[in-house]
């Protein structure tokens, strides 16, 4: 496949759809585009031109492929609505939709697995621009002859394209290819259950940031979050919850099935997971828990347990523990392991019996020699060490007045059961401004 | 927050307490919604209803106030559970004729009815000795400075002080000393003279109360309000608190009315002429408690109209629409805001602007537009893939059908009478 000379925002295009032109960019494509929203209600003719109906709707099947092909049409035959296998349509364009066959199958369509209807899922139901990063309506949709099916290679989210299919008779079939969009670029949400996915739009999505996928969930409208949250990998949807506001996370929440809603607080932060916990009532946070392995809900479970206005209740229960036997070199191992972690700034030194001895920084490590025991670098300056019980003004205090950037929280044996680092407290001091103008400044002013 | 006395235990909130905390975090779309309903021409509809017929029909604000409940509920829940507001629905399951001819019907009769909160704010302010030519464009300066200046949560604190006037309602009732007696007979027992005056003020009573612009409102401000599922239940308190609140003010008029002018034989057309007319009858408080509700009236549905509009075009269109988004991310809703506005503005200070045409023909249009708004609701209301589990009962839907039945008949005689009397 030849690589297009990439040039302004077309290339920043290019570049989250993935390697592949866009097969609108081929002539015979664009010259072959049926509008699906001109083309329902037309009527649809068999072998011998005899009317047998009017087309309801366009079928498609969905999977891997980034250009869903159609499986069939749906026919209005009388007062019937029968599903019309794509096999036997010989033509469709926009002026007129014809059969290769006598026979048709009367049985009523009903809807199956892993397919989507256009008009009533798609069309003018909310899509996700991934080259846009906004949420759209879709105005129409094109289908085109591609590697031997006919498939849906385009959208078109213009609003002048929206106001022409008001108007009556010809003018609203009319194909208006300047404002379609390829097909690869926008993520469809048409239903909880089947989603129009293409590998090419989750690629597009993978390379979002968490924050503006955030951005698009809070957009979306209750089903299609569900949808969208399918399409991503549970790593960076889980990422993207983070930075959600709270009450959308929560409403998010209450629409997801538990398992889903388990799979993917597990992989927040032990303490943002705990936050969001403890907001939901007592019934679906237990039901989401068990769907948790055992050892994180527990975790979270004891967390959520904790007073949110104590080191206890704000702490991150993600520590990187070592021996002080081990060698720095392991010591860097779990570090590395463990990079995306925002506690991975260093680790924490505990002797035989688990209590705590040093918090050792990563530049410390880099500079010892890797052979050499822990135990080596075990010295001053010694971390703060408060108890889970410590309230959250004391919490500031240590940190004004030992001017580090975290705090490790002890249990009553001395062991380290978690870390407050300084983003921590701001989470934690954030809410208690939520009614003042001085929080809500940044939206509307 | 950090100063706990008992560090070791929660800090000791009694449930009561959590419970009102939620509801109050809940409340606004039903309260707000409804009671922009009791605008400037709600208001005049109860004085002439209470100055013409008195008591009698007071049963008819009654049915007016069960239809508002029933969907302002619906509204209310189809916004929270499918999280997109009215006119985005309809054009995704009518289809974008359907979806664009609701919205540009609503934008016309929006305009109307606009024009006809600033008339009340006109006449209001006349009362007091002002111009309109100060109080109108203050008013449009005060409605969109507050809309484009504040977040969602400001907005809808400055929407609940001015719901605080209608009390002055309430007061003004007290004053007339009405005679409650026959008060109750007119709410329970459902008698009119069947004359052309009596079905049109009947229609009218109904049609000021269930407003399309008030339904498309209370959708779009639950969706804004990002309530969830989990809030329903409070919501539905805050419907009914917030629907039953207008009828009961419009109860108060129409007694003030009932219990002066109509005992003195005093007809009247206006809700600013009513209050004119209390001064001899019920006092100088009685005349001003009245004029400052209408003020009031005008300011919250003179914020809620655009609102409802600037909701529904970038519904319809599918753009962001948020009173929490700036200007910049949301352009197409702040203009939509500020042209109903201004253009209403303008109507209602252009000399010899033909208000009269204007206020019925908006009115004609909130009649003919209510039908098929209610009967989209409804068709969304049984739609399983939109509602999911809140898919309308048997039961409601047998309810939302009888409603949208006499509205429908109600509608047919209005029209009727309006268009041949």
């Amino acid at each position: 496949m030849k690589k297009a000379p990439a040039t302004g925002i077309n290339s920043v295009a290019k570049r989250l759809v993935g390697r592949r032109d866009s097969v609108l960019e081929r002539k015979n494509i664009r010259d072959s585009l049926v509008s699906v929203a001109g083309s329902i209600g037309r009527p649809v003719s068999d072998l011998e031109g005899r009317n047998i109906g009017k087309l309801v709707d366009v079928v498609v099947r969905h999977g891997e492929a980034t250009y869903p092909p159609v499986s069939g049409i749906i026919v209005k035959v009388g007062q019937r609505k029968s599903f019309i296998d794509a096999k036997t349509i010989s033509r469709f364009s926009h002026d007129e939709i014809r059969l290769s066959s006598t026979k048709i199958n009367l049985q009523e369509y009903e809807r199956r697995e892993g397919e989507s209807l256009l008009d009533a899922d798609v069309l003018d139901h909310q899509i996700v621009d991934v080259n846009g990063l906004r949420v759209v309506r879709s105005s129409d949709l094109y289908l085109a002859p591609l590697d031997r099916e006919i498939r849906v290679v385009g959208v078109d989210i213009s609003f002048r394209s929206f106001i022409r299919r008001i108007f009556p008779g010809a003018v609203s079939r009319r194909p208006t290819p300047e404002h379609v969009i390829d097909w690869a670029s926008v993520a469809s949400l048409a239903d909880g259950s089947g989603v129009v996915r293409s590998t090419e739009s989750r690629a597009a999505l993978s390379q979002l940031r968490p924050a503006d996928i955030a951005d698009l969930i809070e957009d979306l409208s209750g089903r299609e979050q569900g949808a969208l949250i399918e399409l991503l990998d549970p790593e960076l949807a889980a990422d993207a919850l983070e930075e959600m506001e709270d009450d959308d996370l929560l409403g998010l929440l209450r629409g997801l099935p538990s398992d889903r809603a388990a799979q993917l607080i597990a992989r927040m932060e032990p303490d943002e997971s705990a936050e969001i916990l403890r907001d939901l009532d007592d019934d679906h946070r237990e039901s989401i828990l068990n769907e948790m392995d055992l050892p994180i809900a527990n975790q979270l479970r004891k967390l959520v347990s904790f007073d949110e206005t104590l080191a206890g209740g704000i702490m991150t229960t993600h520590l990187l523990i070592t021996r002080e036997n081990d060698t720095v070199a392991s010591a860097l191992k779990l570090l590395v392991e463990n990079r995306e972690r925002d506690v991975s700034d260093g680790v924490v030194v505990v002797d035989a019996k688990g209590r705590l001895l040093d918090h050792i920084q990563i530049v410390e490590l880099v500079s010892a020699k890797s052979s050499a025991e822990l135990s080596t670098l075990i010295g001053p300056p010694y971390p703060t060490a408060i108890s889970e019980n410590t309230r959250l003004k004391e919490v500031i205090e240590e940190f004004t007045n030992n001017r580090g950037s975290s705090v490790i929280v002890v249990d009553e044996k001395n062991k380290p059961v978690g870390r407050i680092l300084a983003d921590d407290l701001v989470d934690a001091l954030a809410p208690a401004n939520e009614n003042s103008s001085f929080a809500q400044g940044g939206g509307a002013f | 927050m950090a100063d706990t006395k008992t560090p070791n235990k929660k800090a000791p909130i009694s449930p009561k307490k959590i419970r009102i905390a939620a509801l109050l975090a809940v409340m606004g779309p039903g309260l707000i919604a409804g009671l922009s309903d009791d605008d400037p021409a709600g208001i005049t509809t109860y004085s002439v209803l209470g100055a013409k017929y008195g008591y009698q029909m007071l049963w008819v604000l009654v049915a007016s106030t069960i239809a508002l409940i029933v969907f302002q509920d619906l509204g209310a829940r189809i916004g929270v559970v499918t999280r997109q507001g009215m006119i985005g629905l309809v054009r995704q399951k009518y289809g974008a004729r359907s979806g664009t001819l609701s919205a540009s019907a609503l934008i016309v009769a929006n305009i109307g009815t606009m024009t006809a909160e600033f008339a009340g704010i006109a006449a209001a302010g006349q009362l007091f000795g002002f111009s309109k030519y100060v109080t109108v464009p203050v008013a449009a300066v005060l409605v969109s400075f507050l809309v484009l200046r504040g977040s969602f949560s400001r907005v809808e604190k400055v929407f609940f002080l001015v719901s605080g006037v209608f009390f002055t309602y309430v007061i003004a009732g007290f004053l007339a000393h009405p005679d409650w007696g026959k008060a109750f007979h007119g709410v329970v027992t459902p008698t009119m003279p069947f004359t052309h005056d009596a079905i049109y003020i009947a229609t009218a009573t109904l049609g000021t109360t269930l407003a399309p612009w008030g339904l498309a409102f209370i959708q779009s401000y639950a969706v804004d309000k990002r309530l969830s599922r989990d809030d329903l239940k409070l919501l539905r308190v805050d419907v009914w608190t917030g629907s039953l609140l207008t009828g009961v003010i419009g109860f108060f008029v129409i007694v003030t009315c009932a219990a002066t002018l109509n005992k003195q034989g005093i007809t009247i057309d206006d809700a600013s002429k009513a209050a004119q007319a209390l001064k001899p009858l019920a006092g100088n408080l009685a005349k001003d408690l009245f004029a400052v509700g209408l003020i009031g009236a005008a300011l919250l549905a003179a914020s809620i109209l655009p609102l409802s509009t600037a909701y529904s075009v970038s519904d319809l269109t599918g753009r962001p629409a948020a009173l929490d988004d700036s200007p910049r991310e949301a352009p197409l809703f702040y203009a939509t805001f500020g042209s109903i506005t201004l253009l209403s503005a303008i109507l209602i200070l252009i000399p010899g602007a033909p208000l009269i045409t204007i206020l019925v023909v908006s009115q004609i249009l909130n009649a003919v537009l209510l039908l098929p708004l209610l009967i989209y609701m409804y068709g969304i209301s049984k739609d399983k893939r939109l509602m999911g589990e809140f898919v309308a009962s048997k039961m409601m839907r047998a309810i939302y059908a009888i409603i949208i039945g006499v509205v429908a008949i109600a509608i047919g005689c209005m029209l009727w009478f309006t268009i041949f009397k």
